[in-house]
């Protein structure tokens, strides 16, 4: 087992990283940028190391300084965390031939999945069933319309590179997409310097269905169940929910057992993801994260499992201590994801946090490196903590989350608590009614 | 910055420090060590008249609990401030003399045009040259030869 690990990552995940190591016995060594001095997981971490200025592209993006921090403290290890480093497969590939082990899969299945188009005839070769769409980048308008005839309007296009929603414009006729060809293009130029963007049909009211799924890559895989997070804002989730209240068991079990065939078949190794839309009993691959997500902890709080610490011991080459039968799936689990951001129109509230008192009781879990006094900087996302709750069955889950909402202080910045709040007194999210347009159509009538 | 054992020191309480020297002056003692909640104070003189030698101070490797702790200042620290500051563009491994044995690129008191190479740091294997930001005379090196230095950290003083 490693002996000291280096979080090239910050805020709470980096804080998520270090409790499993420390919990392992592990050293732990904090990069972080002038930003992030003050920052929670670098005052708990055994070293730390300043990398650089403020914004990522000198710290958390510099992939010398990491390895140069690596080298200096004598780490075994670095975990990349979530965002940032974390699905580059160049810094995997530079961390192993620096003499430290990535703590994540190898940098060929990174590569492979980060790149839309491979990893969809890599979803496909795996068994994985896909939205319908042009196997390739389409070049011109001519190649986009016979694409789009053979899947069927409506359809979306999409940047070959990309993620974060950059670069999609949705086409319901031929007179649409070649408008938008051009657009999609160019957004996609400007966003990930490569213009080479695809198609696939559109379905109008989806579930984000996703499978958690840890390997060893000795043909070994497990899966945590599914998270439901169907509730987005311009594609970023804001609240993840498992078990999904959408699936019958028979479709649980027939996506659960064909994701966890596909990475047997791929030989995965460590922690990944598989995100699927869910509409009309139907399952299409979106794409597969080889990293951890934000979201992991709803997985934990219902199997038991830490998923960072099963990520450790498989880099370190351990073989997967967990077989399927020994993961039971107990009750309901909710994260909601606390940004520094205004309730009503999500605009950006970094500063000093003058008031913080956290949850607790039977069932909860705060992942947060929030403390009073602490200011949070503007440069990096706004997550500032994860709520995450665990209830025997759905009500009482969702009966705990609202009380632990109540509970929850944090002053003198904006956050989306109160957003949250308004979610749990919403009869069709208690109902589970939901899809992946719900909450904006929802935030678009409370104005 | 805080690598293994290198964790700068707290600040020492001064208090303590002189009434330990007086004590040393009154007993006629050649040193007195105390040490409390795992930090540790010796106060030593070589030959009259009292001369009370610098603390050493040491430091358990497991820190106080963090949320009590003062917060430390941003990167850099001692004499990052200083307007004459040259500070470390990058992580890595400090070194004050081309290869090992040679002499230094500057010492103290020795005047440096700008541009002028004062030290190296090596980060992922490759040697950059950190150069006199201006002219002036060196009046500080804040750093020992092969340390390792964050980035931001204070490393010579020019003055």
């Amino acid at each position: 087992m490693f002996e000291k690990v280096l979080i090239a990552n910050r805020g709470e995940i980096a804080l998520r990283i270090h409790r499993a190591c420390r919990e392992m016995g592990i050293k732990t060594v904090a990069v972080h940028s002038t930003a992030d001095a003050a920052a929670m997981n670098v005052r708990l971490a055994d070293e730390s190391v300043c990398i650089g200025p403020p914004p990522a592209r000198g710290s958390y993006l510099n992939i010398a300084a990491i390895v140069s921090a690596a080298t200096i403290t004598g780490a075994d290890a670095i975990h990349p965390g979530i965002g940032f480093l974390s699905e580059n497969a160049d810094f995997a590939a530079v961390v192993e031939e620096h003499g430290f082990v990535f703590i994540g899969p190898s940098a060929e299945h990174i590569r492979v999945m980060g790149d839309k188009v491979r990893a969809k005839e890599a979803a496909q070769r795996l068994g994985i069933p896909t939205v319908p769409g042009s196997p390739e980048a389409l070049l011109d308008i001519a190649a986009a319309s016979a694409a789009a005839q053979s899947v069927g309007y409506p359809v979306l296009l999409k940047a070959s590179a990309g993620g974060g929603g950059r670069g999609m414009k949705l086409a319901h006729n031929e007179a649409e997409l070649a408008r938008m060809l051009p657009l999609a293009q160019a957004e996609a130029k400007a966003a990930f310097a490569n213009d080479a963007v695809y198609l696939e049909r559109y379905l109008d009211r989806p579930r984000h269905i996703e499978v958690q799924l840890l390997g060893d890559g000795d043909g070994s895989v497990i899966h945590l169940g599914e998270r439901d997070c169907s509730l987005q804002r311009s594609h970023q989730k804001v609240l993840e929910e498992t078990p999904s209240p959408a699936l019958s068991e028979a479709s649980r079990q027939r996506l659960l057992s064909l994701t966890v065939n596909a990475l047997k078949k791929l030989g995965y190794k460590s922690a990944g993801t598989i995100e699927f839309l869910y509409q009309d009993g139907e399952f299409y691959f979106i794409e597969m994260n080889t990293r951890l997500q934000v979201e992991h902890p709803i997985s934990e709080m219902v199997s038991g499992v830490d998923i960072v610490r099963e990520q450790i011991r498989i880099a370190a080459g351990e073989p997967l201590a967990l077989s399927q039968s020994d993961i039971q799936l107990r009750g309901h689990a909710i994260e909601c994801r606390i940004n520094a951001e205004s309730p009503d129109d999500f605009r950006p509230s970094p500063g000093r946090i003058s008031e913080y008192h956290a949850p607790g009781g039977l069932g909860i879990r705060v992942d947060s490196g929030a403390y009073q006094g602490y200011t949070v900087p503007p440069y990096y996302d706004s997550l500032i903590g994860k709520l995450v709750v665990h209830g025997a069955n759905r009500d009482e889950c969702l009966m705990r989350l609202s009380r632990a909402l109540d509970e929850y202080v944090i002053g003198g910045i904006e956050t989306t608590l109160p957003l949250h709040q308004r979610l749990m007194a919403n009869a069709e999210f208690r109902r589970g009614d939901y899809h992946i347009h719900w909450l904006e159509e929802f935030l678009a009538r409370g104005r | 910055m805080r690598i293994g054992n290198r964790r700068s020191p707290p600040a020492p309480d001064a208090e303590l420090i002189r009434s330990l020297a007086a004590l040393l002056a009154e007993t006629g003692l050649s040193e007195i060590e105390y040490e409390s909640d795992g930090y540790r104070i010796r106060v030593a003189r070589e030959t009259a008249p009292a001369a009370a030698a610098a603390p050493a101070l040491a430091r358990p490797a497991a820190p106080p609990p963090a949320a009590l702790e003062p917060v430390p200042p941003a990167a850099g620290g001692n004499g990052a401030a200083h307007p004459g500051a040259v500070t470390a563009p990058m992580v890595g491994v400090a070194y004050l003399a081309a290869q090992p044995g040679t002499p230094p690129f500057v010492q103290i008191g020795d005047t440096v045009t700008e541009g002028q190479t004062l030290l190296i740091i090596e980060a992922m294997k490759v040697m950059n040259q950190i150069r006199a930001p201006r002219d002036g005379q060196i009046a500080r090196i804040l750093i020992e030869d092969a340390e390792p230095v964050e980035y931001g950290a204070a490393l010579m003083l020019i003055e």
